[in-house]
């Protein structure tokens, strides 16, 4: 059984550690630029596709392949940010349904170049560090770990001890008297957009090896972003790592012990529980990043 | 069809339902082909979304199929040679999209008959069935119900043929005594999961746990992986999982340091799986659809034309594409054209009519139409099926076995799982 939980525990905080990359970006743009990003999910997946394209196609070294991945997505943020929500910025509305459209031209780009079929992506390590002969951590799961860990820990470096951390916080908590500081909100709305966007795409590139991937891959992210980021707070960064934590051990427990079916349920209930004790979310409040 | 109206009594209600199909049929563009026109056949399968791998592939493998007739002089009817031709919709999988390009294909497209996957499908397209009295095959004959006269599962019986693996498996390993067994919660998941504990309890092997259901959007497997492992399995069932799903599985059970025998209905791809794990670690993993260059399939009983060369076409047409259902829609055209030529004509009823008279020539054999007992019908075509094992990294069947001498061995199993899980004809709403 001691067994059985070390094993279950290793699985879920790689779980919660590609969610958080993902639900954290998710959670700055909406901070910052007040967006409800629905495309996010199809950032995660355009991550995945550049670690398709650089290291399944084109050879290039996995480590390198990320980092240029990460980058490109970023650069999509920026797209987006300058395509679509700076000219809707007045309406929040327009900016959600904008970001469905731009999903659904993701998706059919990725069906363009690669094909509906699951790409396949060779291992990039088979590499395990074991404990004992039924506990071990795969080393590519091990990466995305401590590459969350790493980022995430950058960020609220960058957030908490920077003078642009410090304008992009004001502008999310209140863009009117940021502005009237001097802070333009358009950058800090851009770098917002590219640090979001560039998460979730280190989180799809990292993941890549690990999973099937395919043009719809982003739709189970972005439902469980979208889960994390209400049951911790909708604007909270903080709110979000601790709600991916949460989840992940909660959705993984119950999988290994029940079903994954009764996890859905259960991750769903969570957030019901959350909604009617707390509405405002775990970490809730008008400080929203 | 008067017997049938005489042993079933011809009610108020059967007059009107009959009367309306007729009405309705009235109002059909005419089947009727002039010389030389091509025949159209419609595609309506998944070719894109998550289970575009058992569409597009089929699709393909049609395409081969038409080229290969149409230079071999078409299909001759009572009115002379027509060449064929597919018309493809893609239906994502989704009931209503199905339901719009079924109506399509009949309306606008004037199809003579028309493939699907089936499944979750189904269900949209089944009224427009019954209202144009339009034939359609499907490769999931869970779908087929007395409800529904013209549709057909001549094909593949998923997941009845499923048994076959694992009583050869009973039979040359009677080590393993013990399984577990995951599947994704839906309507190929379900009916599969029922057949294997059939299996299973048929060959006396003991599962250890409840299946393992899991959400189809679910992409990290290592807890369902840890889940299965818990109980020190002999055997983990694969059950019917996407090849989505089975590659991360069988990845995650190389990564969680499992040695014992795997089996799985489908292994597409199981190149790309060797390469994510070891040719040692995929040695003996059993499953149950060939790759058409095996040298058994060469034998007299097989009815598919000239495998191994449709097997080269196709892969040099769409290197590294072949999965489980390349050659199947293609083998259900060969069916489908048979009996339009012993019927001299495309109309769905004249075709049902000859296909039905006797014996039908299914891929592996010469087979029986039956199902009765499970679907209410006797619309599927059943016979052998291939057991398929990787042996050095390759599929090679180890034998056929047959599904009908299982059945009347075990079929009052089958129909008990069938029921536990709903997957009953007259179960299911």
């Amino acid at each position: 059984m001691m067994e059985l939980l070390a094993q279950t525990g290793l699985n879920a905080v790689y779980a919660a550690s590609y969610i958080s990359l993902v639900a954290v970006g998710l959670v700055l743009i909406f901070g910052v630029m007040g967006v409800v990003n629905f495309a996010h999910g199809e950032l995660f997946m355009a991550g995945a596709y550049a670690i398709v394209a650089l290291y399944a196609d084109m050879h290039l070294p996995f480590f390198i392949a990320v980092p240029i991945g990460m980058l490109f997505v970023g650069l999509l943020g920026l797209v987006m940010e300058w395509g679509l929500f700076r000219p809707l910025k007045d309406n929040p509305l327009g900016g959600l349904v904008a970001s469905i459209g731009f999903l659904m031209i993701l998706q059919s780009l990725a069906v363009m170049g690669f094909g509906v079929r699951m790409e396949h992506i060779p291992p990039v390590t088979q590499e395990v560090v074991r404990f004992t002969d039924k506990v071990g951590l795969p080393v590519a799961r091990l990466y995305v770990i401590v590459a969350a860990v790493v980022l995430l820990g950058a960020l609220w470096y960058f957030l908490k001890r920077t003078r642009f951390g410090w304008a992009l916080r004001a502008s999310a908590q209140d863009p009117e008297a940021a502005a009237l500081q001097g802070i333009s909100i358009t950058q800090t709305a851009r770098i917002a957009m590219f640090i979001g966007a560039a998460l979730a795409g280190v989180a799809g590139a990292l993941t890549a090896p690990l999973v099937s991937v395919n043009p719809h891959m982003g739709h189970s992210v972005i439902v469980t972003a979208f889960i994390v980021i209400i049951v911790g707070g909708v604007g909270s960064l903080e709110g979000a790592i601790v709600a991916s934590v949460v989840y992940a051990f909660v959705h993984t427990f119950v999988t290994t012990f029940w079903d994954g079916v009764l996890a859905d349920i259960v991750g769903l209930m969570l957030m019901l529980v959350v909604l009617i004790v707390k509405p405002t979310g775990l970490f809730g409040s008008a400080d929203r990043a | 069809m008067l017997s049938k109206f005489t042993a079933s009594g011809f009610t108020r209600r059967t007059f009107l339902k009959t009367s309306a199909a007729a009405t309705a049929a009235l109002g059909l563009p005419k089947m009727a082909l002039a010389a030389g026109e091509p025949i159209k056949i419609g595609f309506l399968a998944p070719l894109t979304g998550a289970v575009a791998a058992w569409g597009k592939p089929g699709l393909d493998g049609c395409e081969i199929w038409a080229e290969r007739v149409n230079a071999a002089g078409g299909i001759t009817l009572s009115d002379g040679a027509h060449p064929v031709e597919f018309v493809a919709y893609d239906n994502e999988y989704d009931p209503a999209k199905a339901r719009t390009g079924a109506t399509k294909l009949i309306r606008e497209d004037g199809v003579s008959f028309i493939m699907m996957l089936g499944g979750d499908t189904w269900p949209g397209v089944q009224p427009v069935a019954e209202r144009t009295g339009m034939l359609f095959s499907t490769l999931l004959p869970s779908d087929l119900s007395p409800d529904t006269t013209t549709l057909l599962a001549p094909a593949e019986v998923h997941p009845i043929y499923n048994v076959t693996g694992v009583e050869w498996l009973a039979q040359n390993k009677p080590e393993l005594k013990t399984a577990v067994m995951c599947a994704q919660d839906d309507a190929l998941g379900l009916p599969s999961v029922a057949t294997y504990l059939a299996a299973f309890e048929a060959a006396g092997i003991e599962m250890l746990d409840e299946p393992l259901l899991f959400d189809p959007s679910t992409t990290d497997f290592a807890p369902v992986v840890t889940r299965l492992l818990a109980k020190n399995p002999d055997i983990i069932c694969l059950d019917t999982c996407y090849s989505d799903y089975v590659h991360p599985i069988a990845e995650q059970l190389f990564q969680q340091n499992f040695g014992g025998q795997i089996i799985s209905c489908t292994a597409d791809f199981y190149d790309q799986m060797i390469a994510k794990t070891s040719k040692d670690f995929m040695e003996g993993f059993i499953f149950q659809f060939p790759d058409f260059d095996d040298p058994a399939l060469n034998a007299d009983t097989v009815n598919f034309d000239d495998p191994n060369g449709f097997y080269a076409e196709y892969n040099k047409r769409h290197p590294g594409q072949w999965g489980a259902v390349s050659w199947e829609y293609a083998s259900i055209m060969d069916l489908w054209k048979a009996a339009a030529e012993k019927a001299g004509s495309a109309d769905p009823d004249a075709v049902i009519a000859a296909m039905q008279e006797g014996p039908g020539n299914h891929a592996f054999g010469d087979a029986e139409w039956w199902g009765e007992e499970l679907f209410g019908i006797n619309n599927a075509l059943v016979g052998d099926w291939p057991v398929v094992a990787i042996e050095n990294g390759k599929a090679t069947i180890k034998e056929f076995r047959s599904i009908p001498d299982w059945y009347n061995r075990h079929g009052d199993l089958l129909i008990k799982h069938m029921q536990d899980y709903g997957q009953m004809w007259d179960q299911r709403s």
